[in-house]
């Protein structure tokens, strides 16, 4: 741990923690924007050499990541004033301690890869997958439709970790495709998510059962 | 130039969102020429990319640009009168989504790029979106959140299955740009292991986008609730889109000698769409619906035959071919239904002969091209896969591919005899104007046309195409 990237990596692995238990909508959404301003901060202090045009595409990232996207559900879920909470499918609890375990997986997982040039960031492989799989999780663990697609957020940042950390080629102009792309999808899921709240009265996703088969 | 393709649909559709009322209508059928005529002159001389990193020219591209640019164009000139007889709240919007889309999905066949690729398969995601919540009513918004989340999801699985990819080569020490040919001529340097994983995120990823099951939950839901165009267009082409993102990636794997791996995983996802399809399509209520699933059943004929590899391979990209000219004109042709009888349910339907005929011809003439009648495009290209399928020892396989191709016949026919020839709850009033059912006829023609004679440049570029990945006679 004596790496600045493995210290602000492990503010990331504790965003996860915090977002598996927050049971308020406002506060998973903090948790998740604080991640993605983490996150995007990480090419910082890995590795490769610092371009200007790469300091530019970090401060793009962090709007991006940190504030645009938060910034869209927070709106979203401002526009609707959500009170009541949908009760979720895994308590929060135990998604806490399903949180804990994930890490440390991640960690015991990451172990038996060796990969060429990121060997000295002891966290840097199990944060992404702790990322990806959290994701994945509140995706599935979650009835809520705000915290599902808080869940796609977080996937995606875990992937940005991967992605940014170990192809040094990706060029910054297809980053900021990647980029945009997420940002307008997650535009759209706000949008989807008002006319949910307008049409149904809720956010609870088990009412979105009347296509079946 | 190449680029040319798919910004003139981009602007043509960023102005369509400012037209107000049916001023819009035209564009889309002039944008649809103008795409027409690019693409015919893209596949004439296949020139070069302004920006070759990240666009090209290629064989299987060039085919499915092609398919979708005429798809695109008979839609627009179908969409006229469907607009006109349909009450579609803002036009513009669905106008405006059309044509983003087309951009899109022509972005997708144009890019050579792993990322470009994957930025344009997930635009497609978004340009969509709004064309399923066309009618805004709950069960349409229940579709679309299916469908941008599981796709978004999806594909950001196939975003990750690309970033490792980009970890083969650093693996493997291989320099080499991060485009599809170049990682192709160099994909026996990329590390191996790194590759199959990759490959398998992809899979999945745009697996989901192609309706393979079991990814495929939101197609039935998405295709159901959008406008009959727009259902012609998911079904036609966007899903020929998502298997491009895999057919290219299998290519990097054959020519990675891992070919083995990826085949066998593309025979598994397809057998399951096959059988999940021949579960669902006995049961279904809906027509829309039944097309639906009709067409996971062929993506899954789709990516079995490209997994089998050889004949097979071929038989595949003929299937992809005639599946989106059929099939397209299949949900255009229930959009007339859903205009004459105003119901989605079968049971709504009935003796189409006798208060439809013209409909009839499009959409008996659909039915019997879609189950593989012979001498239609499918059963050829279904014939090739089988005895691909039989050269390549896949015994068990073929099958299972042959029991549930006969429960899927048996189960649509089922369904298109209850349309065609039963008593019909209701008489239908509505006038068959020529625009509503000559872009079905067109289509169907230009697929029997394709039975029967292959033009020579559309034989080289399939075959283009497919030796890469072992195919060919």
């Amino acid at each position: 741990m004596n790496q600045p990237a493995d210290a602000i990596l492990s503010l990331v692995l504790l965003s996860i923690l915090f977002s598996f238990g927050s049971s308020r909508l406002p506060s998973l959404i903090k948790a998740v924007a604080f991640q993605g301003i983490v996150v995007s901060l990480v090419p910082l202090f890995v590795g490769h050499e610092l371009t200007a045009g790469g300091v530019i595409f970090t401060q793009v990232t962090l709007l991006i990541r940190g504030i645009l996207i938060p910034l869209c559900i927070y709106m979203a879920i401002k526009k609707v004033r959500i009170r009541r909470e949908v009760e979720p499918i895994v308590g929060y609890h135990a998604s806490m301690l399903a949180g804990l375990a994930l890490i440390v997986a991640a960690i015991a997982f990451s172990r038996k890869f060796d990969l060429p040039g990121i060997g000295q960031y002891a966290l840097l492989l199990p944060t992404a997958i702790a990322l990806l799989v959290a994701g994945m999780f509140l995706l599935m663990a979650r009835r809520n439709a705000i915290a599902m697609v808080l869940g796609y957020i977080t996937m995606e940042n875990g992937i940005y970790l991967v992605g940014a950390t170990f192809s040094v080629r990706a060029q910054h102009i297809v980053e900021f495709g990647i980029l945009l792309d997420v940002l307008a999808g997650v535009m759209i899921m706000a949008v989807i998510l008002q006319n949910i709240k307008q049409t149904l009265d809720d956010v609870d996703t088990a009412l979105l059962r009347t296509l079946k088969e | 130039m190449v680029e040319l393709v798919f910004i003139v649909p981009l602007v043509a559709g960023a102005l369509a969102f400012f037209m107000l009322g049916r001023s819009g209508r035209p564009l889309l059928v002039l944008t649809g020429a103008v795409h027409l005529a690019l693409s015919v002159y893209l596949w004439v001389k296949r020139p070069e990319a302004l920006f070759p990193d990240y666009f090209g020219v290629t064989p299987e591209g060039l085919l499915s640009l092609i398919v979708i640019s005429l798809l695109f164009f008979l839609i627009s000139i179908y969409t006229q009168t469907y607009l006109a007889r349909s009450a579609i709240q803002s036009e513009n919007i669905f106008t405006g989504s059309m044509l983003l889309f087309l951009s899109t999905m022509t972005m997708v066949t144009l890019s050579d790029h792993i990322m470009v690729m994957w930025i344009a398969i997930e635009a497609t995601t978004l340009a969509s979106a709004p064309l399923i919540y066309t009618h805004r009513s709950a069960a349409s918004l229940e579709a679309t959140w299916k469908y941008v989340l599981i796709c978004s999801v999806g594909i950001a699985l196939a975003l990750l299955g690309s970033v490792l990819i980009t970890v083969a080569m650093d693996v493997g020490g291989v320099e080499s740009a991060l485009s599809f040919s170049s990682l192709t001529e160099k994909a026996r340097g990329l590390d191996p292991t790194w590759l199959k994983v990759g490959f398998v995120f992809i899979l999945v990823g745009y697996g989901t986008k192609m309706g393979l099951a079991p990814m495929h939950t939101w197609l039935p839901d998405a295709h159901s609730e959008a406008p009959s165009p727009a259902s012609a267009l998911l079904s036609g082409v966007l899903l020929n889109c998502a298997y491009l993102g895999i057919f290219k990636t299998h290519k990097i794997m054959v020519a990675a000698g891992l070919g083995g791996f990826s085949g066998m995983i593309l025979i598994v996802f397809g057998l399951l769409s096959i059988l999940a399809a021949a579960t669902f399509i006995l049961r279904q209520t809906e027509y829309k619906r039944l097309l639906a699933y009709s067409s996971i059943e062929n993506m899954g004929i789709i990516a079995f035959g490209t997994g089998v590899g050889g004949l097979g391979a071929y038989g595949a990209i003929l299937c992809l071919i005639h599946h989106s000219l059929i099939k397209s004109s299949l949900f255009l042709t229930s959009g007339n239904l859903l205009l004459g009888f105003g119901g989605r349910l079968i049971s709504d339907t009935g003796n189409l002969i006798k208060e439809m005929p013209r409909t009839f011809v499009a959409f008996f003439a659909g039915f019997a091209g879609i189950s593989g009648i012979p001498p239609f495009g499918i059963f050829i290209g279904e014939l090739f896969i089988i005895l691909g399928a039989f050269r390549a020892g896949h015994y068990v396989a073929v099958g299972l591919f042959l029991l549930s191709l006969c429960v899927i016949f048996g189960g649509f026919a089922h369904h298109a005899m209850r349309i065609s020839f039963e008593e019909s709850p209701k008489t239908v009033e509505m006038k068959e104007s020529i625009t509503l059912v000559w872009p079905q006829y067109g289509l169907l023609l230009t697929s029997l046309i394709l039975c029967f004679w292959i033009p020579d440049t559309l034989y080289q570029t399939i075959i283009q195409a497919v030796t890469i990945i072992g195919g060919g006679f």
